[in-house]
């Protein structure tokens, strides 16, 4: 069975070319994606960590809201609202951790908030699945729209192209030579891949001998856009100049005239196979 | 679920609908009370940023006439107890929001609000 992630080449409607390769999947496999991600990742659950009990957040793309009920050691000092496209991961977010979470069906792509609302907002594993970088500039817009102009703090994480040695993943496209060197030059987009999901069928019967349990596992190929080093950090610049925003590195904060909106990077990194930015929006 | 702290956030986003879009009305809800934990320091600080007559408006379209017309000064914690439930407690399980502007509907259904537009209403 195929289940090594290969490169593909998106074509026609983006929007139904994600329902097909993203919504409809994540739908469908729903409840065994959610068995498997339930750890949150270090550097999301400490940036949750650092707010201050009384704000409001968005979680955008929430999946099956495993980030709602942080901090775990603060409970109920924050609320964050999880948006998401698919409704069966909704459902098992709407309770997650033993709670009633607020949930929202919606596309990343769109706004149905009152503008800078929130006081934070984080995309984790969400913006890699749209197909065009015109659609991820826009789901980048929508975040920074969401939070406060004046104190809004937000937490963006991707799928890189830079994979971890301990994951499991093989990844034929970021191991050709030449696609190795289109990744290290800056300006050059990532690659579009296709990353299967086994979904293993319960059985029906209980006494299924183990050979038709095998056949019966599905596989789904879902659309990810691979980040290149650098694109994410280059697509935040760009969302914030669209929105005439002054883009301003953290030592030149402070020279900024009286008058100006900006967004700064607080943090960028790498994360087991993630490219992560930490932005905060400020106005001087 | 659709909750108050969530609807003091919604806002219609069909295209064009730029004004008058918030707060939804709720029509033809189903609601349920369920007991949350009170946080006093959770409410302090998200109340300066709430849009208070639409809370009030909102939660008395629900049927719930507790908050007083203007946020008090006084931060009690009768107040504070007061608030927590029109926030927090007082869950929207079926039923719709309209925009007071565009009369788009937006559905609920077992506690979660549909957002989601076709694509020519997109703005």
């Amino acid at each position: 069975m195929p289940t090594d992630v290969r490169a593909v080449s998106v074509s026609g409607n983006p929007e139904e070319y994600e329902d097909e390769h993203v919504h409809a999947i994540y739908d469908e496999i729903a409840g065994h994606f959610s068995s498997t991600r339930y750890k949150p990742w270090p550097i999301i659950a400490q940036f949750l960590s650092s707010l201050p009990a009384g704000w409001v957040g968005l979680d955008s793309g929430t999946g099956n809201g495993k980030y709602l009920p942080l901090p775990l050691d603060r409970p109920g000092q924050l609320w964050t609202i999880g948006l998401d496209r698919s409704i069966n991961l909704l459902r098992i977010a709407q309770t997650v951790g033993q709670h009633y979470r607020e949930v929202v069906l919606g596309n990343v792509l769109d706004f149905p908030w009152r503008y800078g609302a929130f006081d934070y907002a984080i995309s984790i594993a969400t913006i890699h699945h749209l197909s065009t970088h015109e659609r991820r500039k826009a789901a980048v817009k929508s975040l920074l729209h969401s939070i406060s102009p004046n104190h809004g703090r937000a937490l963006i994480y991707v799928w890189a192209v830079e994979q971890d040695n301990l994951s499991k993943r093989v990844i034929p496209v970021a191991q050709q030579a030449g696609e190795i060197q289109t990744v290290k030059q800056k300006d050059k987009p990532g690659v579009d891949v296709f990353v299967p999901w086994v979904l293993k069928e319960p059985s029906s019967k209980p006494d299924t001998p183990a050979q038709a349990t095998q056949a019966s596992a599905k596989v789904f190929n879902r659309f990810y856009h691979m980040f290149a080093a650098g694109e994410l950090e280059q697509l935040v610049t760009e969302a914030a100049e669209d929105m005439k925003l002054q883009v301003v590195s953290k030592q030149l904060r402070t020279t900024v005239a009286a008058g100006v909106s900006g967004v700064t990077a607080v943090q960028t990194g790498w994360e087991r196979s993630n490219y992560y930015i930490e932005l905060e929006r400020w106005r001087t | 679920m659709v909750r108050l702290i969530t609807h003091n956030l919604l806002a219609c986003h069909v295209r064009g609908c730029n004004s008058n879009n918030f707060p939804l009305q709720f029509q033809d809800v189903q609601i349920g009370l369920r007991e949350a934990e009170f946080n006093p320091d959770f409410l302090r600080g998200f109340l300066p940023k709430i849009e208070w007559n639409a809370l009030v408006g909102a939660a008395r379209q629900l049927g719930d006439t507790s908050l007083p017309e203007e946020q008090p000064s006084m931060l009690d914690d009768d107040f504070l107890k007061t608030l927590h439930h029109v926030l927090l407690e007082i869950h929207v399980e079926e039923g719709a929001m309209v925009c007071p502007n565009c009369k788009h509907v937006y559905p609920i259904s077992n506690g979660i609000p549909n957002m989601l537009l076709a694509e020519h209403e997109i703005g």
